[in-house]
C-alpha cells in the first residue's frame, strides 16, 4: 500500500485540506450566526470569539493552500501534453497519464474538461478571496462584531459564497478525478 | 450609523469591495484569455516570470486577480481607515462584482461573450 507523489499531493489538495476548510466553514459559520447579542451574555460572547476568529481565519489560510496546491502542484499535472506519437483522439492507457487529453478524447468525456475543470480551476480561487475578507473583519472587529449586524451578516453571505465557490471547485475536483484520475 | 463603541467600518467595506474586484479581474482575464492570442501569450506568467511549471494562462490569470484583490484592497483600506462608510451600499457593489466574477468564469457565459468577438485570423 503506498502513494505515489501525485496521489498524495492531490489527496492532501483535494481530501485533507478540503476536510479542514469544511470543519473550518461549519464552525465558523455556525459561529458568526450565534453571535447575536440577545443570545449571549457578556461571558458567552468572550467564550465564543476566539473560535470564531480561528474558524474564519482556518478557512481563509486553507482556501489560499488549496488553490495554490491545486494550481501550482496538481493542475500542471492534469494539463500535461501528450508526447508527439500518442494518438490523443483515442482513450488509450498511454493517454490516460494525460487526463485532460483522455478527457477531450472522448464526446462522452468531454464535458468534463470544458465545463468542469474550465469552471473549477477559476472560481476556486475567489474562495479565498471571500474567506479573507471575512476573516479580516472577524479579526478587525472580535467581540465588537455582536455589535455590528450589518457586518455580521454581510460575512455569512460572503462566507456561504466562499463555500459555494469551493464547492463547486471540490465536486467537480471530485467528478474529474473519478472519470480521469492524476496519478 | 455608527455604533460609538465599535471601530470604524471603513476597513472592512474595504475589504469586502476588494474581494469583489479581485473575483471581477479575475473573471474578465479569463473571458480576454479566450477572446485574444495575445492575451493568451501575456497570461502565460509561468514561461514568463517562472511562476509555476506548466501550469499556463492560468498562472497569469490567477496572479493579475490576486494582484487586483491586495492592490485595491491597500488602496481602499487607506481611503477608509478611520471612516465610518454607508455600508449597505458598499457591500452591494461587492456583491454585483462577486457575481460578475463568478458570472465571467461560468463557461456557458464565458464562451458566449466570446462568440460576440470576431475570430483571429
Amino acid at each position: 500500500m503506498e502513494f505515489t507523489e501525485r496521489e498524495l499531493w492531490t489527496v492532501i489538495h483535494g481530501l485533507v485540506l478540503g476536510t479542514l476548510f469544511l470543519l473550518a466553514f461549519g464552525g465558523g459559520l455556525a459561529g458568526l450566526y450565534s453571535l447575536k447579542a440577545q443570545l449571549l451574555t457578556e461571558e458567552g460572547i468572550a467564550e465564543r470569539t476566539p473560535r470564531l476568529l480561528i474558524g474564519s481565519v482556518v478557512m481563509a489560510v486553507v482556501a489560499w493552500l488549496t488553490v495554490w496546491t491545486g494550481t501550482f502542484i496538481v493542475y500542471p499535472w492534469y494539463r500535461a501534453k501528450p508526447p508527439e506519437g500518442l494518438d490523443a483522439t483515442v482513450q488509450s492507457d498511454a493517454l490516460a497519464a494525460f487526463p485532460r487529453y483522455w478527457l477531450l478524447a472522448s464526446e462522452k468525456t468531454a464535458e468534463w474538461h470544458k465545463l468542469g475543470m474550465e469552471w473549477k480551476e477559476h472560481v476556486a480561487w475567489m474562495a479565498p478571496y471571500l474567506a479573507t475578507a471575512v476573516a479580516f473583519a472577524v479579526v478587525y472587529y472580535g467581540a465588537q462584531l455582536v455589535r455590528r449586524g450589518e457586518i455580521r451578516r454581510a460575512a455569512i453571505i460572503f462566507f456561504t459564497l466562499a463555500f459555494l465557490a469551493a464547492g463547486v471547485a471540490g465536486l467537480f475536483g471530485a467528478f474529474i478525478t473519478k472519470a480521469a484520475a492524476v496519478a | 450609523m455608527q455604533d460609538m463603541q465599535t471601530k470604524p467600518n471603513g476597513p472592512v467595506a474595504a475589504a469586502f469591495v476588494a474581494a469583489g474586484i479581485g473575483s471581477l479581474v479575475l473573471g474578465l482575464f479569463v473571458v480576454l484569455n479566450e477572446v485574444s492570442p495575445d492575451i493568451n501569450t501575456f497570461l502565460k506568467f509561468d514561461a514568463a516570470y517562472g511562476l509555476g511549471k506548466g501550469v499556463g494562462p492560468l498562472s497569469g490569470k490567477v496572479a493579475l486577480g490576486t494582484i487586483a484583490y491586495l492592490g485595491s484592497w491597500v488602496i481602499l483600506h487607506l481611503m477608509t481607515r478611520g471612516r465610518e462608510v454607508n455600508f449597505s451600499r458598499w457591500f452591494a457593489a461587492a456583491l454585483i462584482l462577486v457575481f460578475a466574477g463568478f458570472a465571467l468564469t461560468f463557461p456557458p457565459i464565458f464562451e458566449f461573450i466570446v462568440d460576440l468577438f470576431p475570430k483571429a485570423a
